[in-house]
């Protein structure tokens, strides 16, 4: 046989082919062992993943209520228009073809938006892709109607009913209650936010926020099977939205309405009273705080100026964002000045730094010391309020109800200078204070709590090393030898040193004492509840739909007073006589009031900003025997706090026991005592 | 004698019956090979069921019969078992005579359809109706070219020196060529593998095979170079390489990353007959067609494709014994062709759907939906039990 042998050749190359053939079969099975065997898991969620959408539904808010039961804030049905994005348009955000343009432009008409904005409305990327986009909340049922009934010219638009936040007392409590917002794309980012999805609402303000958790209820969910080109072909899974839970407040309505109200109208009016210059006194702003004297729940809480919160559903516009926030006002409504601003409390303060120096054993209840007209030190003279007159030997009660600054001008030096003499000295002012509520945190729940501060040795050199560089070039830039730049110069040298004038300027809520009006309340509360200083709070309970409590908040004793009998009767006796006695600072804007049926204690203060119209400060409670309520008013540059804030104290006391209804209350301003 | 004369009748009537027994064990009716015929239709079953579940969801939701496509690939399937039978009992030996009008009317119908008579779809230029029936001639062209071929080598007595390889190698450019400019890669990547297997099997020196190799490399460089190859194509050949990326998903890798989703999906049992998503909620383009493996592999999982490969090994190995025991060298080349063909289409189509080759656009043997294709295969099989029916 020939070699090779064609045949041979022939098997051999067939042989050749056959190899070839096996091993690019090889090669796929072992492609398929791995894709299907070994890697099967992670294609199987790819899978899941390309034809499962999850679809959020929204669940409803829970609604929050005054103490009785009132709502502040409800949810309501709201007409709105949404659009499939999908059915509108292409992926690349442009209408899909010349129909869904025309579509695009009949909304438009219909909704009062061009043709842009419909198509940034549609592509906003904030929502689920398959869950309708909306377009519009709020419209009038007509427009809704036209769309139902006209359903061929707009294909993809549905009319859907959604809750939105409703506020059947309108302003009413609009700083307690907050506000709602989109959710922005830092929160998303955010541990604390993960079950949020883009497009949510979180509360942004006041109770709405911090009640976020129990408010918000449960997102259902709707598991849809859907074909690549996104039709939704069935519904795999659902879950039904869990409304949320309904916070019951400590609010009383009908105070609540009222304290708005007289605190407005009491502003307003005090506009009309002239000053010494022949202006009118400017009263800016203020607010005003209730509180239950026994729990510390807060019975009413109003800021004046304050907002819409309706303007802020379903989005707030531009205009009102800038309204509320223009700074030139200094309107600025959306703060709650109850909390959220700090003044010097000005003699207010006066039953901190009176109970300090008696902790401190300077004096007793009972000793007296000298109501000068002015209290002398290093060439500077600190005078009392009354300018120049000598009111003679006073206890505490007497100081309290003259508000004599002499008085603790003498007590602080001297303590000051006890203090000067420790190693490390135990500055008596602010541990005391601090029982007051001074200084610190309440604890209120409401955000944007401000602690205030009270002032000492620590503070001092810390803000000074703070604010050194800067004094220090102005004392350089300053005129060589004036008395600015010596004044700067000194500042930028010695300015970290606690001296004799700030313990002084302390003593009586100046200097740069700061607190804010839920801090004079909550330590006047102390007082009236035999020393025992309660957290200020406005949630009583979290109420599931079905009516179970699921959280009851308890009143929370968080501070004490360590006054004993005498101690805290001398403080109680001078706030009575501040009212009712005929010598007291707050009695002008009392008379007629019923002192007999209804004893009131309180302080009136008149703090000084520099160069500013001095701001009014009134707190007090009543009655006198058993207190119920506890009221603190501030009004920014309205004067002396005897005034302007004693009369809206006033009003209110008189319509809390019933004396005045609101609408026949009256703004009779006090005599213009500036202490 | 009249004993004698019996005897010796007997005798001739015993030879004669011998002989026609032995006539009748190699009349070519007894050597039917039944393997490579039920093979072939176990692979048409398995793929009528994946095309219904392909497009039943689909075809449904438009108010359309589920079985539309089925119906159309039945009459394709009678057609072709008609085709397979005249194919397997004329001897094939007279299809070397008809060779030149096989090649003539190829191309013929190729050119028809890169002019107007032809239907364009999805870019490429392949079919022309007929009666309302779409004929893709290119199916049709790999009959011609593969007779033509293996004709003519077989006029070379074993011995193809270089002119013969050249004018083969001019016989096959001119559909190659044809084919290109539909443009349709896959099936001129076929022709020029079965020129190469032709080759190699027809004895061609291994020095002109190398040399051939070199110069079809230099080609495909140049193609490249030279923008010949539409850039849909070179996105499409080059979109397998990076199927994770999941931006590309309006790209051409979105193909492939949806196909390898459906078939590792399915794991080593499947999801259950009609229980792919992908399949039935159409995220895999071509599913019925080009992507129909991509059904079996999620439906019926590792498993499933595992006897879908097997099927396709018994075809091979069928064919080659075939290639080995054909009578003459035209049968070897014909049969050995038929398997290069097979393998190359089932290893280019289904690679391309578990992502190791380009997505190039050719059936899966026997089971893609598609008439033309499925009638030359079982032409092709009808081929097969020609040349082993006619071995002696």
């Amino acid at each position: 046989m020939a070699s090779p042998s064609p045949d041979a050749s022939a098997v051999l190359r067939l042989t050749l082919l056959s190899v070839l053939v096996i091993a690019l079969f090889l090669a796929l099975f072992a492609r398929l062992w791995f894709l299907q065997v070994l890697a099967g898991d992670r294609y199987v969620e790819l899978a899941d993943n390309n034809s499962l959408r999850s679809v959020p539904s929204e669940a409803p808010r829970g609604s929050i209520l005054g103490s009785d039961g009132e709502e502040l804030v409800r949810n309501r049905p709201a007409l709105t228009i949404s659009a499939d994005r999908q059915t509108l348009l292409d992926s690349e955000g442009e209408p899909r073809d010349d129909e869904a343009a025309r579509v695009i432009d009949r909304l438009g008409e219909l909704l009062e938006l061009t043709h842009d904005e419909v198509i940034a409305r549609l592509g906003s990327q904030r929502r689920s892709a398959l869950a309708p986009v909306t377009l519009a909340i709020d419209v009038a049922p007509e427009i809704a109607f036209a769309v139902r009934e006209q359903q061929e010219l707009f294909p993809g638009v549905v009319t859907e009913t959604l809750p939105v936040r409703e506020y059947p007392e309108g302003v009413l409590a609009s700083h307690l209650v907050g506000y709602l917002g989109e959710i922005s794309q830092d929160e998303l980012l955010d541990p604390a936010f993960t079950d949020y999805r883009g497009g949510d609402l979180v509360g942004r303000a006041g109770l709405e926020q911090v009640y976020e958790a129990d408010l918000r209820g449960v997102t259902g969910e709707r598991l849809l099977l859907v074909n690549a080109r996104g039709n939704v072909l069935d519904i795999q899974r659902e879950r039904d939205a869990i409304q949320g839970d309904d916070l019951v407040t400590t609010i009383d309505m009908d105070l609540q309405r009222a304290v708005e109200q007289l605190l407005a109208d009491g502003i307003i009016a005090s506009r009309d009273l002239l000053r010494d210059d022949g202006q009118n006194m400017p009263s800016v702003a203020g607010s005003a705080v209730v509180l239950d004297a026994k729990t510390g729940g807060v019975l009413a809480m109003a800021s004046y100026p304050s907002f819409d919160p309706r303007e802020f559903v379903g989005g707030v516009s531009g205009d009102y964002w800038r309204f509320v926030n223009d700074r030139q006002e200094e309107q600025l409504p959306l703060i709650n000045r109850a909390i959220s601003e700090v003044y010097p409390p000005g003699s207010v303060f006066k039953t901190a730094s009176g109970a300090a120096m008696l902790e401190a054993g300077l004096v007793g209840p009972r000793s007296q010391v000298n109501c000068g007209p002015s209290f002398e030190l290093g060439g500077i003279s600190f005078r009392n309020w009354n300018r120049g007159v000598n009111e003679g030997p006073m206890d505490l009660s007497d100081a309290l109800m003259r508000s004599c600054d002499t008085y603790f001008y003498d007590l602080a030096y001297q303590q000051f200078q006890r203090e000067q003499n420790q190693d490390e000295p135990d500055e008596v002012l602010i541990r005391v204070a601090e029982r007051f509520g001074f200084g610190v945190s309440l604890g209120i729940d409401l955000p944007g709590e401000q602690p205030g501060r009270v002032p000492g040795r620590q503070w001092r050199r810390d803000y000074h090393l703070d604010m050194r560089e800067g004094l220090c070039s102005a004392a350089e830039a300053a005129e060589a030898g004036s008395d600015q730049q010596l004044l700067l110069d000194d500042l930028c040298q010695f300015g970290g040193a606690w001296r004799g004038g700030d313990a002084v300027n302390s003593s009586i809520g100046q200097g740069d004492v700061l607190a804010t009006p839920l801090q004079v309340a909550a330590s006047y509360q102390a007082i009236a509840n035999e020393g025992v200083l309660m957290r200020p709070y406005l949630g009583a309970r979290i109420v599931a739909q079905d009516g179970t409590v699921v959280r009851e908040i308890q009143p929370e004793a968080i501070g004490d007073l360590q006054l004993d009998d005498d101690e805290l009767g001398v403080i109680k006796e001078g706030l009575e006589r501040v009212v009712m006695d005929a010598r007291g600072t707050g009695r002008t804007a009392f008379s007629g009031f019923p002192i007999d049926r209804y004893p009131v204690a309180g302080k009136t203060g008149t703090a000084e900003i520099g160069g500013r119209i001095p701001y009014a400060w009134f707190a007090g409670y009543a009655p006198v025997d058993d207190p119920e309520i506890v009221i603190a008013v501030n009004v920014e540059q309205g004067g002396g706090g005897s005034q302007t804030a004693a009369p809206i104290v006033r009003n209110i006391f008189e319509h809390y026991f019933g004396l005045v209804d609101v609408e026949d209350a009256e703004f009779e301003a006090g005599a213009e005592i500036l202490d | 004698m009249e004993i004698g004369y019996s005897e010796d009748r007997r005798q001739r009537m015993m030879r004669d019956q011998v002989q026609s027994r032995w006539m009748a064990a190699y009349a070519p009716v007894r050597h039917l090979d039944p393997v490579l015929v039920l093979t072939a239709l176990a692979l048409t079953a398995i793929g009528l069921v994946a095309i219904y579940s392909a497009k039943l969801v689909a075809l449904t939701s438009q108010g359309r019969s589920p079985s539309e496509y089925v119906s159309n690939q039945l009459i394709a399937l009678v057609l072709g078992i008609l085709v397979m039978v005249i194919l397997a009992v004329l001897d094939y030996r007279y299809l070397r005579v008809f060779a030149p009008a096989l090649y003539g009317l190829s191309l013929i119908l190729l050119v028809l359809t890169i002019t107007p008579l032809g239907t364009e779809i999805n870019g490429s230029q392949r079919w022309i109706v007929v009666g309302g029936f779409q004929l893709q001639p290119s199916e049709l062209a790999k009959l011609a070219v593969l007779v033509t071929l293996a004709s003519f080598l077989h006029n070379a007595k074993g011995e193809p020196h270089g002119g013969y390889v050249a004018a083969a190698l001019a016989l096959v450019l001119a559909p190659i060529g044809l084919v290109f400019v539909q443009p349709d890669l896959g099936t001129s990547i076929v022709f020029m593998w079965l020129t190469a297997v032709l080759f190699l099997i027809s004895g061609v020196k291994v020095r002109y095979l190398f040399g051939l190799t070199a110069a079809g490399v230099g080609a495909v460089v140049f193609a490249l170079q030279t923008e010949l190859i539409q850039a849909y194509q070179v996105s499409r050949l080059t979109a397998f390489l990076n199927a994770g990326d999941a931006s590309a998903a309006q790209s051409a890798a979105f193909q492939t990353r949806q196909s390898l989703i459906a078939v590792g999906s399915g794991q080593f049992a499947g999801k259950g007959l009609f229980q792919g998503t992908q399949t039935s909620l159409s995220y895999v383009p071509e599913n019925h067609t080009d992507f129909i493996f991509t059904v079996i592999g999620e439906e019926f999982g590792f498993l499933g494709a595992s006897v879908v490969l097997g099927l396709y090994l018994v075809l091979v190995w069928r064919g080659l014994r075939i290639a080995i025991l054909a009578k003459d060298d035209f049968g070897t080349y014909v049969a050995g062709g038929i398997v290069a063909i097979l393998t190359l289409q089932v290893f280019i189509n289904i690679g391309m759907t578990v992502g190791i080759m380009p997505v190039t656009g050719l059936p899966l043997p026997f089971v893609s939906y598609g008439g033309t294709s499925l009638i030359v295969w079982f032409g092709m099989v009808g081929m097969l039990l020609n040349i082993h029916m006619r071995r002696f």
